[in-house]
């Protein structure tokens, strides 16, 4: 993984002679665009949202300007209304078992894709064209797959009698979800098998072949011997890939629109139809405002899980 | 005898890949089987694995005949390519300064990059449509780009400052002491040895602005501004159950990500874990 944060031992890497003020002013100018763009892009739509989530905007208002400030009106009308729980629920449950298939499915690959054998480096890559494929394709192509009449996940699920009859996945609540679910976690699993390739490359052989003159099978060296070294590892990737699935927004809204009724009404699909479809810019901002606490908290341990895995 | 053990438990371990792989992008390969087959083929049951007869309507009339795809297809060429050269002209820069020259707060600002990609685009999407209401940039390429660059520049910096690092000091060094200036010393020096990483973030801002979804919608109402993502996403709704057609539209939208990915795929998969997120 070469994802990081600055070490704090990196400054010393930079030419060590004592530069001149003319000089260090210079050198932040290379900067100085990109802290710009950051500001004007990032930070400020940021915090105008904030801004928008204290105000009472009505339609006439995004244009104009000048709504009127409510105080935390806008966040008690938020937190006590059911479809905002039920969307945070929806968000977590999707987000946790979408991570939960993405990592299960990313390991078994990764530990095959680890052992030696001609073509893994080809097979590999193209197993990554799942991940780099836009999402508004691969949600249709689920869609048609799950057709209920003519889907080919269908025919291929009565071919060995779990399904019988007609099955309309997006049509009905829990298959929805489950739907989703599956869609999201096809497109993820590639990106968690190459991150945890690049740890499982770094335990060394000898490990294995000690735990196999210690007469452990193929499953007690994984438990035993892969499992435990790859730890810091899972740990990053879990994160990250909890923290991508948390703000996905294409896959659900292409392949059910947060339906049938509410069943996977997330909350990033929840808050854009505050804003888009109803118009109410106001508690769209409070919803995308409180939606940003889940991310930026569980950053924190990513950032941590970094750390650790550089000092490793 | 163990050698030859070995050699068929390696074969037998390559069989079991290619099945893995193929059953894997069974969904790929089934759009594009079904974006050759003909209205009646589709409704086959059961389904035939194979298209017969195999025939391009939907391509020759379907995509070339749809304006809103011809249109969606410049627009997100356009926005794909500013955003891309934006995100060059800005981070590379950046990302270089970072690494290699003396600044300050470094390890602040490699934070900050590194915590804006936590973030949801719809987070963005709403106070920029009201931002840009105001200042006549919805519905505008500017527009469009510069809300794809507000991830693509954070991720550029995060992919590319590990490159610049690799860079050896004492090279950069030498070329002052030979009269380069800071300036020269960047474009002659550091950026010929940096090609690879230059690719990389080329390709990678590319395909994430082309693939991008929520600020087309967001950003983009009038249908002539539209990217592609979005028009696709509209056509499944007018298209129905014309599954040939919109499977047809599906390959064209992801036509170039295959060709970029296989052409340019060693470059992609280093860059695609060093960034934190899709966005």
């Amino acid at each position: 993984m070469t994802t990081t944060v600055a070490p704090p031992g990196t400054a010393s890497t930079t030419p060590a002679r004592a530069p001149r003020r003319a000089r260090r002013w210079g050198d932040h100018l290379f900067v100085l665009p990109a802290v710009l763009f950051v500001a004007a892009t990032v930070l400020y739509p940021l915090i105008f949202n904030i801004d928008l989530s204290f105000r009472d905007v009505g339609v006439a208002q995004i244009v104009t300007g000048g709504a009127e400030w409510v105080g935390w009106e806008n966040y008690t009308d938020q937190l006590g209304r059911d479809e905002f729980w039920h969307a945070l629920v929806i968000s977590l449950l999707y987000t946790g078992l979408a991570v939960a298939v993405a990592f299960a499915l990313g390991m078994a690959l990764a530990v095959y894709f680890n052992q030696r054998f001609p073509g893994r480096n080809l097979m590999r890559s193209l197993l990554l064209l799942a991940w780099i494929l836009p999402t508004v394709v691969s949600a249709n192509v689920w869609r048609w797959m799950l057709d209920g009449s003519y889907g080919l996940i269908n025919t291929l699920l009565e071919a060995v009698g779990l399904v019988d009859g007609d099955m309309f996945w997006l049509a009905r609540p829990v298959p929805a979800l489950f739907a989703v679910v599956i869609a999201t976690a096809w497109s993820f699993t590639p990106f968690i098998m190459i991150l945890l390739l690049a740890g499982l490359q770094g335990i060394p052989d000898t490990l294995y072949e000690a735990a196999k003159i210690d007469g452990a099978g193929a499953w007690r060296r994984f438990t035993s011997v892969t499992m435990p070294l790859l730890k810091p590892v899972n740990l990053t990737a879990l994160l990250l890939c909890f923290i991508s699935t948390f703000k996905t927004f294409d896959t659900v809204f292409l392949m059910t629109r947060g339906g049938p009724g509410e069943a996977t009404m997330i909350l990033p699909i929840y808050a854009y139809n505050e804003a888009f479809e109803f118009f109410r810019f106001d508690t769209g901002a409070v919803a995308t405002t409180l939606m940003l606490i889940v991310p930026l908290g569980l950053s924190v341990f990513y950032f941590r899980s970094l750390r650790r895995e550089e000092l490793s | 005898m163990t050698a030859t053990a070995a050699r068929r438990r390696r074969g037998w371990l390559s069989v079991g890949g290619v099945l893995i792989t193929i059953a894997y992008l069974l969904p790929v390969y089934w759009m594009l089987a079904t974006s050759l087959k003909d209205s009646s083929d589709i409704f086959a049951t059961p389904p035939d694995l194979f298209p017969s007869p195999i025939t391009l309507t939907s391509y020759t009339e379907t995509v070339v005949n749809h304006a809103g795809i011809g249109r969606g297809l410049l627009n997100s060429t356009v926005i794909a390519v500013g955003t891309t050269v934006v995100t060059l002209a800005v981070a590379v820069p950046a990302a270089y300064a970072l690494a290699r020259l003396r600044v300050r707060f470094v390890a602040l600002l490699m934070l900050l990059f590194l915590v804006v990609q936590m973030i949801p685009a719809v987070n963005l999407a709403l106070p920029m449509f009201v931002i840009f209401s105001r200042a006549d940039l919805v519905n505008s390429y500017v527009g469009l780009i510069l809300a794809n660059c507000s991830l693509a520049i954070p991720l550029a910096i995060t992919i590319l400052r590990p490159y610049f690092l690799s860079v050896p000091g004492e090279v950069i060094e030498a070329a002052k002491i030979d009269g380069c200036t800071t300036w020269t010393a960047f474009l002659r020096v550091a950026l010929p040895v940096s090609v690879p990483g230059l690719i990389t973030v080329a390709v990678i801002s590319f395909l994430g602005a082309w693939g991008e979804f929520v600020f087309g919608l967001a950003l983009a109402s009038d249908e002539g501004m539209q990217p592609i993502t979005v028009v696709l996403a509209g056509l499944t709704n007018s298209f129905g159950t014309r599954w040939n057609d919109l499977m047809a539209v599906s390959v064209v939208v992801a036509l170039p990500i295959i060709v970029v990915f296989v052409f340019l795929q060693r470059y992609i998969v280093g860059g695609l874990t060093a960034g934190a997120t899709k966005s």
